[in-house]
């Protein structure tokens, strides 16, 4: 399926998801309470197929004070890709499902964003970190991060 | 080597004539070691690739050097070519693995990362500035990454600091750390000037006019 196919089928699965231009793969944007359905959904229904979660990540944009989780889909059985990304307030906490349900994968995906953003998943088995030690303070990817191991830029 | 470095050379210095013999012993010695220094197989980015494996391979082969003989283990390798940024769960993986390494042992500091943590010095949570934070560094390549022939120059230079500096008299202690790559005629300060004028050129950016 391409790019204008999947934006049409996708679009049918709910009424509040938008679409962003200018991107190299369709990309759409879910509302956090959203998600967990609309993850079911787009690995289960036949021509949709998102049967593989290739990478999650996410962004911390300061300025706007959200944190952008990225969600990379890929189908094996149609071959095509989908960007799936949820806003997600940087300074209240806001409870965002963990989709561990709907990929296993997320499992360890999603301990990653916990141990470098501090992303709280919300019915996560073992969130606990994954690349840092135990003991480590603070959740250096955020913008915002300071240590002091850490030299300051000079200029 | 403990007979070696321990017993003999009070023996054979009470003789006539010994510390002729053991100069040449030295030389001996020195020399072997110098032409089979065995690299542990120890990458953790990109100078890996041109370190372990462009200059291993055929067209650069360094094997000419004698030393060729990638170890996966520490206790067989004598030459620790870190190849690569060390981050803070690293650090004491690469100390483990120097001291586990039998004497007499070397370590090749291969580019800016292993230098001084290179592009990562500032700003970052992770990555250890220069591998001689964690162990002693005899020979300092730089480049990011550094060609296959600055390479083989640290390499050389460390040949010529191996035969040239150590006797059996005195195991263990060696010449002092030096700077491999640098063009002759040019000093130090020479680069540091130069390097701080062209940050202050480039580096700053005005952002009102």
């Amino acid at each position: 399926m391409d790019s204008a196919e999947l934006q049409v089928v996708v679009g049918a699965l709910h009424s509040s998801l938008t679409f962003r231009e200018k991107s190299d793969r369709l990309s759409v944007v879910v509302p956090s309470d959203q998600l967990l359905s609309v993850a079911m959904k787009l690995r289960d229904s036949e021509p949709l197929s998102f049967d593989m979660l290739c990478a999650h990540t996410a962004i911390d944009w300061l300025k706007d004070e959200k944190i952008e989780l990225i969600y990379q889909l890929y189908s094996t059985k149609h071959g095509h890709h989908l960007m799936m990304s949820v806003y997600v307030s940087r300074t209240e906490a806001v409870a965002v499902p963990s989709l561990h349900t709907v990929w296993q994968i997320a499992q360890w995906q999603e301990r990653e964003v916990y141990d470098l953003f501090g992303i709280c998943y919300s019915g996560h088995p073992d969130l606990r970190r994954i690349l840092l030690e135990d003991d480590w303070k603070g959740f250096p990817l955020l913008k915002d991060y300071k240590d002091d191991f850490m030299l300051e830029r000079p200029w | 080597m403990g007979l070696v470095t321990e017993k003999l050379p009070p023996m054979i210095e009470a003789f006539p004539g010994g510390p002729a013999v053991l100069t040449s012993i030295d030389a001996v010695i020195n020399w072997a070691r110098s032409n089979s220094l065995w690299p542990l197989t120890f990458g953790t980015s990109c100078c890996a690739i041109e370190v372990m494996m462009a200059t291993g391979a055929s067209n650069h082969d360094l094997a000419r050097f004698g030393a060729e003989v990638a170890r996966p283990s520490p206790r067989q390798a004598d030459l620790l070519v870190i190849a690569g940024t060390i981050v803070k769960r690293m650090a004491p993986r690469l100390k483990t693995l120097y001291e586990q390494m039998a004497e007499p042992k070397y370590v090749i500091a291969t580019g800016a990362c292993a230098i001084s943590g290179g592009p990562f010095i500032y700003e970052s949570y992770s990555t250890i500035r220069g591998a001689h934070e964690i162990i002693p560094v005899d020979v300092y390549v730089p480049g990011c990454p550094p060609r296959p022939e600055a390479f083989f120059y640290g390499l050389l230079t460390l040949q010529k600091m191996i035969r040239e500096g150590e006797t059996i008299r005195k195991p263990g202690e060696r010449r002092k750390p030096v700077l491999a790559a640098l063009p002759p005629g040019i000093t130090l300060e020479q680069i540091r000037a130069e390097m701080i004028q062209t940050l202050e050129q480039k580096a700053v950016v005005n952002l009102n006019g």
